[in-house]
């Protein structure tokens, strides 16, 4: 895998700075925060870019004005601010309102990871599934990132963008939009075990399914890039090959990813066995690295491949 | 405020190991929480959580450096606390956690929330007619938050006058959304409002003795005029220092005019 330099929020923020050079209707707002693509945009579409101040309620709130004017409308900041802190105005101004508004989120999951829980996004994607009428996607490479942006402004809705923090590797090749139509990517093949996962998850999900596969299991990844709403029809079709499946996220087990692909399956009539693995029912101050707070929820591969294999070995 | 660059240099330590922090905001704010500590709250290191302390929360949670190491110098914590910020076994992190570290009333690092926090601590303790002063420190960044005004509003008509806000007025966030008429604004809200310089000993504690602390009265705001970075020219006022680390050009720089 080639590694991209570029933060998924300078990528993400670039697209849409070079679409609002062609489209006066685009305006952006953002929270306190500093990121270099921020100031390009600043400094060259001064009009289009709305600082909004540390305030992400008003921010959401003044994004639906814009909406209800006609404009493509964008607002950004740190995931668990601009989602949980702004949860009824993005619910009254936004959903309900249906307006074409894309919520950007940086620093998904435990992206920020010595900031300590004020700055963790791990329940993020329970709360903002909840609402009625909303896209997510959580990119998971420069590829995807890029495509999403260019989504966004070509076909304005309501979506969450949740975006990591960090710089991640390359999952797909340039003008790979496979993810895109159906929602989601089988990124590596198997039929024993459907390992399902998003965004920087995906990364571990590679690291556990190779070692998975040389110890015998055959494992296959698959990136649920859009988590709401998941085609349904689609993921018959993948999982139908596979004995049993595996969730992996980096957030609580309660109404995340696991739980999307439970009630898909449920509601598909798919009947597999599921194992969903997540952050523990805890939040956790410890210091020590994004690495470090992985090995101690479980989410480190050699935890993860116990586990799975612990699983398998109950299902056989 | 002897030992002031003693302890700006172990925040410039602590940040250069952690590879994490806000060192300006740290700086702009160390006046300040250390001459609370040292001349101003009634604490008990050996007792942290004493029923007859002073409350002290800091709002602005990304500050916490200056907190955590006038902290370790009053007890609170030790040295292997500080040299650990930031690094597995430690118990400093990026912002403050009250579930972990002696000293610290209440969890911050999300903008808006500490002196809500404090204001139901300073009533509490009214309904318990208990003494006990609160001194809460907020950014003016912070200011920008809609909570901050609500709680200044919910304090002024319960009468919290055991409540004092220090606001952290370095003016970088009126970079990007200025709020310049800030004493206006905290008048508007029914506060006693003085503006002082943040970095003057004398003129803090001389401030504070003009509050009343007294259980039923007007609540009061200092409003500290601060320099985001103080202490290091090349710091001061940059807004992308903000969360930067640096580099060891940089750290030797930092610890050079801070010799």
């Amino acid at each position: 895998m080639s590694v991209t330099h570029e933060l998924p929020r300078d990528v993400f923020i670039d697209c849409v700075h070079q679409a609002a050079q062609r489209d006066k209707n685009i305006y952006f707002l953002s929270a306190d925060l500093g990121a270099k693509a921020l100031d390009r945009f600043r400094a060259e579409r001064n009009g289009q870019f709305i600082h909004a101040g540390i305030c992400e309620q008003n921010m959401i709130d003044v994004a639906a004005g814009l909406a209800l004017e006609g404009k493509i409308v964008y607002v950004y900041a740190m995931a668990p601010f601009v989602t949980l802190r702004c949860y009824e105005q993005i619910k009254v101004a936004l959903a309900s309102m249906a307006l074409p508004v894309t919520i950007i989120g940086v620093g998904v999951g435990y992206s920020y990871d010595d900031a300590g829980p004020t700055h963790y996004a791990t329940e993020d994607l329970s709360c903002m599934r909840a609402l009625g009428g909303i896209e997510i996607v959580t990119p998971c490479d420069t590829q995807s990132v890029t495509i999403t942006a260019h989504v966004t402004y070509t076909q304005p809705a309501l979506r969450y963008v949740r975006l990591d923090r960090v710089f991640l590797p390359s999952v797909y090749l340039p003008n790979d939009t496979r993810f895109l139509a159906d929602g989601m990517a089988e990124i590596e093949h198997g039929d024993q075990v459907c390992l399902i996962t998003t965004g920087y998850m995906v990364h571990r999900a590679l690291e556990v399914s190779k070692v998975l596969q040389g110890a015998g299991y055959r494992i296959g990844v698959v990136d649920l890039y859009r988590i709401k709403p998941i085609d349904v029809s689609v993921l018959r079709r993948v999982v139908e090959r596979y004995e049993c499946i595996v969730t992996l996220e980096e957030h609580f087990l309660s109404g995340g990813l696991g739980s999307a692909v439970l009630e898909a399956c449920a509601d598909a009539g798919i009947s597999r066995s599921i194992l969903r693995l997540g952050i523990p029912d805890q939040y956790r101050f410890e210091n020590g690295g994004r690495d470090y707070l992985h090995r101690l929820v479980g989410l480190d591969v050699p935890s993860l491949t116990a586990r799975i294999a612990e699983f398998l070995s109950r299902t056989e | 405020m002897r030992h002031n660059n003693d302890l700006r240099r172990t925040i410039v330590e602590m940040v250069y190991r952690g590879r994490d922090g806000h060192i300006p905001s740290a700086f702009s704010i160390l006046d300040i929480v250390q001459v609370l500590y040292e001349r101003v709250l009634r604490v008990d290191p050996r007792s942290p959580n004493w029923p007859h302390r002073d409350y002290f929360i800091l709002s602005k949670g990304h500050g916490c450096l200056a907190l955590y190491v006038v902290l370790e110098r009053l007890g609170f914590l030790s040295r292997e606390d500080l040299d650990r910020f930031c690094r597995s076994g430690g118990i400093l992190g990026e912002h403050p956690d009250c579930t972990q570290v002696p000293g610290v009333e209440a969890s911050t690092g999300s903008l808006g929330h500490g002196f809500p926090f404090a204001v139901g601590i300073a009533y509490g303790l009214r309904l318990r007619q208990m003494p006990n002063r609160v001194i809460v420190l907020v950014g003016d960044g912070e200011c920008h938050e809609g909570t901050i005004w609500e709680a200044a509003h919910v304090a002024a008509n319960l009468r919290l006058g055991n409540l004092c806000v220090i606001v952290d007025w370095n003016g970088s966030a009126a970079q990007l959304l200025p709020q310049d008429d800030l004493p206006l604004k905290w008048n508007a809200f029914g506060w006693s409002t003085r503006v002082i310089d943040g970095h003057s000993q004398a003129d803090i504690v001389a401030a504070l003795q003009h509050v009343s602390f007294q259980g039923i009265g007007t609540p009061s705001v200092l409003l500290a005029k601060t320099i985001k970075g103080k202490g290091v020219p090349f710091l001061e006022g940059h807004g992308h220092w903000h969360h930067r680390i640096p580099d060891e050009r940089e750290y030797q720089a930092i610890m050079e005019a801070l010799a």
